[in-house]
């Protein structure tokens, strides 16, 4: 029974060799997404991080960028908790370029509203071996 | 006749079917099935210390073979104290009163008597006779734990 | 026993693997966009803005609905292999949360949840002994209720019992009982937060003080708020989760070195040897923990993408999908007809410590935790 019963619930043979596993399979996992981001990936699709409106876009196709340069800004409620108060206020933000690389494209203008996730801004290709 | 006990911690249950079989010249078998249903019963949380399960198991292991030695030895001093012939069967399964069902199909029986509430391994967070009652195909005899 | 070949063994898993793929896949692409649209009560999306019904309980309810209603209580053999590997998945999720942090903020928020954590912990493990020794509870039982209501419920009752030499049939129903009111919490806390207008940061360190299993904490975290993301309720509870969950071995050792003071060699270790710290460290430690500390470094050093950029974002949603499949699979070994049965004095210990600790917890959190966040 002992085996029978060790051997059951994970498919390792011991806690120890699951933990081991489970670090196996996300150095796996998070070395598959590097690669695919830094090398294999076509182009990158810039979307917002949270809803809000765009202010402006400093970028124009064909354009090169490099990291650090502002691509668009954009206006959105910052929520916030000031001494124990949910504050609510219009706030904007740059978006820099986190790896060089060159613009192919904008869909938006200013004034459109941005859907966290949704709305794509621009698409770009990036420096191959940087991570976007 | 032939009769099958499924032995767990009731004496009450071995007396009866000691009876029984004395009463009727019938043949007796007990069954005893350990339990190895734990691996999946501590299956709900995931963040067990390494090699804290796998030490539990052996735990439970040794608990399981404990009770069968112990469960066995009484049955057996009652059988011979009667003077009845007695057969004893041991088992392991996940779930016990599959074991019980198990047996009573391969081994032509015509009574099956048990303790109820039946208390085997894991079975003490299930419900053991009404699993049996549902599928048993013989007579069952369910003697309580207290008289 | 016959040893099946590797080949056939990996292939075992794959049903049960994709029935969990399945479901997650299904409930993330049509079940949640839908409940998001739905109007009920008069409010677009009130199922999953009042009930938090996102896809993380989604999955965790079918999973149990799998296992109570269409498995019948038990998951069949075909599908067996494959549900095994939800702890695989949880834990690799677990390990992939590393990367929600850097350094400087685990020791920023980490100092405030080792002095809360152990607050409790130590509470409520001094609470068990006194009330279970009041109601003549035996003291090996004891042992595993202090430990698991204290710390990580079902785990640290597993890594006690065999030292206190705990009676496997009584723990059985400490397990449930545990099990139960986890489950419980699980679903009522987001509620209880949301009324009382929480932030994510109060959230995380309430449940992460308060539930009393550790999967329970990260689902209760994601139903409150689904995104894993710096500053978000399953970033803060995960803190206070790994805390805990390193302070195990002390705890074992300090409840195991008290049930088996005064009493006779037959209720301490089963060797009659004397504990040794380094031992139950050794013994008890999650080498896991290791991997989440591990990403923490590499997010520290900057190697996972800068925040906000689309690499982060993917890491996260794979994340998410990780811990979506294991969740599944946590809800199919939920057994409600096992759940029931739970009683006795573990169950009475179990409820007046767990809802003590869940209740202090929150006054404590209300009263002295600020809802601004630390990070």
């Amino acid at each position: 029974m002992s085996d029978k019963a060790k051997g059951k619930m994970t498919v390792f043979k011991t806690d120890r060799h699951e933990d081991a596993a489970a670090m196996v399979f996300v150095s796996l996992v998070v070395a598959f997404v590097l690669v695919y981001m830094a090398y294999v990936v076509p182009t990158i699709t810039i979307k917002p991080s949270q809803d809000g409106k765009l202010v402006a876009v400093a970028v124009q196709p064909d354009q090169e960028i490099k990291k650090g340069d502002v691509m668009y800004t954009f206006e959105y409620t910052d929520k916030k908790f000031v001494n124990g108060q949910l504050e609510e206020k219009i706030a904007t933000k740059d978006v820099k370029a986190s790896t060089n690389g060159k613009v192919l494209s904008v869909s938006v203008k200013e004034g459109d509203a941005l859907k966290k996730g949704k709305t794509a801004i621009l698409v770009m290709d990036h420096e191959k071996g940087t991570l976007p | 006749m032939n009769i099958l006990l499924a032995l767990d911690d009731s004496s009450r249950a071995m007396e009866q079917a000691v009876r029984l079989a004395s009463q009727h010249q019938a043949g007796l078998t007990a069954l005893f099935v350990l339990d190895a249903g734990w691996s999946v019963y501590i299956g709900s949380d995931f963040l067990l210390g390494s090699t804290a399960r796998s030490k539990f198991l052996e735990y439970t292991r040794d608990d399981e073979f404990a009770q069968q030695h112990a469960t066995v030895e009484t049955f057996q001093k009652m059988a011979q104290a009667a003077g009845v012939p007695c057969v004893i069967k041991t088992t392991t399964a996940q779930r016990v009163p599959e074991a019980i069902l198990a047996e009573l199909e391969q081994g032509g029986y015509d009574t099956l008597v048990m303790g109820h509430p039946f208390r085997r391994g894991l079975e003490v967070m299930r419900d053991a006779t009404a699993q049996v009652l549902k599928s048993a195909a013989c007579d069952v005899l369910f003697v309580s734990r207290e008289g | 026993m016959e040893e099946k070949s590797r080949v056939a063994n990996i292939l075992a898993i794959v049903p049960g693997l994709a029935v969990m793929v399945g479901t997650l896949f299904l409930l993330r692409t049509y079940v949640e966009p839908w409940m998001k649209d739905a109007v009920v009560l008069g409010q677009k999306g009130w199922l999953v803005k009042v009930l938090s019904l996102n896809y993380i309980l989604l999955s965790i309810i079918a999973g149990i609905i799998y296992r109570n209603v269409f498995f019948g209580g038990r998951i069949p053999d075909w599908a067996e292999a494959g549900f095994r590997t939800t702890r695989l998945f949880i834990k690799s999720g677990v390990i992939m949360l590393g990367s929600l942090y850097t350094l400087q903020k685990l020791a920023k928020v980490g100092s405030i949840a080792i002095l809360l954590i152990s607050t409790f912990v130590f509470g409520t493990v001094f609470f068990v002994i006194w009330y279970g020794k009041r109601i003549g509870m035996d003291r090996s039982m004891i042992g595993v209720m202090g430990a698991s209501c204290g710390v990580c419920g079902v785990s640290a009752a597993v890594a006690t019992a065999p030292g206190v030499n705990a009676k496997p049939s009584e723990v059985a129903l400490a397990i449930a009982t545990i099990l139960g009111f986890g489950i419980m919490t699980m679903f009522i806390s987001p509620f209880i937060g949301k009324a009382l207008m929480m932030s994510d940061y109060q959230f995380g360190a309430w449940v992460g003080t308060g539930i009393l299993n550790s999967g329970q904490v990260l689902a209760t975290c994601l139903a409150f708020n689904p995104t894993f993301a710096p500053g978000t309720a399953v970033a803060y509870g995960e803190i206070w989760n790994v805390v805990r969950v390193i302070s195990i071995p002390f705890v074992v050792f300090i409840v195991t070195t008290w049930a088996c003071k005064s009493e006779a060699a037959e209720s301490c270790d089963a060797t009659g040897q004397k504990m040794d710290m380094a031992k139950v460290f050794k013994d008890r430690f999650p080498i896991f923990v290791l991997g989440f500390f591990g990403m923490t470094a590499l997010s520290s050093l900057g190697w996972l993408g800068a925040e906000g950029s689309n690499t982060l974002h993917l890491l996260r949603d794979v994340m998410s999908w990780i811990f979506g499949i294991g969740l599944v699979g946590q809800g199919a070994y939920i057994d409600f007809r096992e759940l029931k049965r739970a009683g006795g004095k573990p169950l009475r210990v179990g409820l007046v410590a767990g809802t003590l600790k869940y209740v202090v917890a929150l006054i404590v959190i209300m009263l002295f935790v600020s809802k601004d966040a630390s990070f």
